[in-house]
């Protein structure tokens, strides 16, 4: 169902974006060379789908592994800096800091260290959604579930694992869409660091196509990469709602 | 009191004459000096390849000619031919490669000046580490490149003559920042001969490493770089203002390019370029006027017709372009500046 809906949103996203684009065309009665027309982008789209596919899905496996990495860090952190501590502070200004730079500035200086191979676009993907995670479980994992966890203390019963699964749980919806939401970052990190400097991926592609002034690649390039995004944010949905399900169930 | 109220009304009345008289006066002056606007899209960053079109500038070329042209900046997201169609600019700057694509696309564009006389992207290599005296000496070889751009078209042509294949050379991606040249991981690597060629070359005479130039001319492929390029509704409807802008900035390029005014164009490199060395900028406009003018017999700007079509070929055969365009037709003879 959520998959289902996903799927349509972005269709009807990409469509009503499609369909300005050409509107401004013969509104304005601009060439192909400005912007495509629709024969155009039909054709370029069959004839590139098979290998925009192959580098979206380059990409998507990048990106969900720097995701991963990027959530089990966030988590690590977030549980480890919840307490109002000097740590825990530091952690914080750390995390408003770094994400203030811009990662374009960063990645030249990551590629030139590590190459253009699959670490740097791994390590940049991460980056660019580790903070974001990190700030929301740290707003999530410091803020006390009074009436739950009022029991626990007053019994003696509580232990740290304990308070990180019920304000795990109390929030699990918060956390699933910070959560799906990070893949959008994590693609979108992982498209930059292809863009400036890797050897593959749909960003690699991407600015190929720049090179050449060619939009319809662009425009297909861009269709690939939103429906594989609807459909990962869709199973992160969905793996939410069944984990809070489980939970349920057990509790 | 009454003496007053006529001291008041007779004020009120030399205001408003003294600012009827300003208004008058402006509106003739603005008629009198009413230049024409006009907006032109660079295809780069202020540096010394667009020296001439900032002397045309600073040095009043456009404006001897009643016009008002706003010089703006190019970089990677610009391009030139778009602006023109947007009508956000009514002249750029662009490659042959774009000029070309444009126009397979149905774009509306004309060539009304080549500014590179030979193509300044070119390759450097270290000398120690490789020799070239003829294409074949490139098989075996990794020779950087930047896949997508008119680098690869060049070298895959240059291949080609050489009956080299893929198969025969090792292709390395190109990137922004040059480590794997100065790491020695490829020693083939294309660059802008007077911009990034200068800084490389320092660093390499630094190291005490000696290099040379591969030079795509010198085997016969003349791909051709800028040009000058506005829309055909421009030179249709205002074909005066075409010639204008184009003779304005021609002599500017002449005035830039002569060695004569050498001081003067470093200095007018210098507001724009704050970052580069007068030494930097001075060997850069050295190798920059053996790009715009190396014959003197030939004028700055003239359009080099061969070259365009062997570069509309080069594109054709390497299916850059699904069918020929005819460049020629839309290549204009300079104007006498």
């Amino acid at each position: 169902m959520l998959l289902h809906r996903r799927i349509y949103q972005f269709f009807i996203i990409y469509c009503l974006a499609v369909a300005c684009l050409f509107l401004i065309k013969f509104g304005l009665n601009l060439s192909d060379y400005v912007i495509p027309g629709p024969m155009d982008v039909w054709h370029t789209g069959i004839r590139e789908f098979t290998r925009y596919f192959s580098d979206v899905m380059d990409t998507l496996m990048v990106a969900v592994i720097g995701q991963v990495i990027s959530i089990f860090m966030a988590l690590l952190v977030g549980i480890t800096g919840r307490r109002a501590t000097w740590f825990g502070s530091f952690i914080k200004v750390a995390a408003y800091n770094v994400q203030a730079y811009p990662i374009v500035a960063i990645a030249p200086i990551i590629f030139i260290l590590l190459g253009d191979g699959i670490v740097t676009r791994l390590i940049i993907a991460a980056m660019i959604c580790y903070f974001p995670v990190l700030l929301s479980v740290l707003g999530i994992m410091s803020e006390p579930v009074n009436d739950i966890e009022h029991f626990y203390r007053a019994t003696g019963r509580m232990r740290w694992q304990l308070e990180v699964k019920i304000r795990a749980f109390e929030n699990l919806n918060k956390l699933t869409t910070v959560i799906a939401g990070s893949a959008t970052l994590a693609v979108a990190g992982t498209i930059v660091a292809e863009f400036i400097a890797a050897n593959a991926g749909i960003g690699y592609s991407i600015r190929i196509a720049l090179y050449q002034s060619d939009l319809a690649k662009i425009l297909t390039a861009l269709f690939l990469i939103g429906i594989t995004l609807s459909l990962y944010q869709g199973v992160l949905e969905l793996t939410g709602y069944l984990i809070k399900k489980g939970w349920a169930t057990r509790v | 009191m009454k003496p007053h109220k006529k001291t008041t009304i007779s004020q009120k009345m030399l205001f408003f004459i003294s600012l009827a008289a300003i208004i008058a006066i402006s509106g003739i002056s603005d008629t009198a000096t009413a230049a024409e606007k006009v907006n032109y899209r660079l295809k780069w960053l202020f540096n010394t390849s667009v020296v001439g079109d900032l002397y045309a500038d600073v040095h009043q070329f456009f404006a001897k000619q009643d016009l008002k042209v706003a010089v703006k900046e190019g970089g990677p997201e610009r391009d030139a031919i778009r602006e023109l169609e947007m009508g956000r600019a009514q002249f750029g700057v662009a490659s042959a490669d774009q000029v070309i694509r444009a126009l397979s696309k149905g774009a509306q564009v004309v060539v009304i000046a080549q500014l590179f006389q030979i193509n300044p992207l070119q390759w450097m290599y270290r000398t120690d580490k490789m020799t070239i005296n003829s294409l074949a000496d490139l098989k075996g070889q990794t020779l950087g490149v930047t896949f997508g751009g008119n680098d690869e078209a060049i070298l895959r042509t240059l291949l080609a003559k050489a009956s080299l294949t893929e198969k025969d050379v090792d292709l390395f991606s190109v990137r922004y920042d040059y480590t794997p040249f100065l790491q020695k991981k490829v020693n083939f690597w294309p660059v802008y001969r007077n911009s990034q060629a200068v800084f490389l070359g320092a660093k390499l005479r630094q190291a005490g490493e000696s290099f040379d130039f591969f030079i795509p001319g010198d085997y016969g492929v003349r791909f051709v770089a800028n040009s000058v390029v506005t829309s055909k509704k421009m030179l249709d409807t205002k074909p005066e203002t075409v010639r204008k802008f184009t003779v304005a900035l021609l002599q500017g390029w002449q005035a830039s390019m002569n060695v004569a005014n050498n001081d003067t164009a470093i200095k007018t490199l210098q507001k724009y370029d704050k970052d580069s060395t007068v030494e930097t900028l001075q060997e850069q406009l050295d190798i920059t006027r053996g790009l715009i003018h190396p014959d003197p017999n030939v004028p700055i700007g003239m359009i080099d017709m061969a070259a365009w079509k062997q570069t509309e070929q080069i594109m054709l055969t390497q299916k850059l372009i699904p069918a020929p365009v005819s460049v020629e037709k839309v290549l204009r003879p300079i104007p006498k500046y």
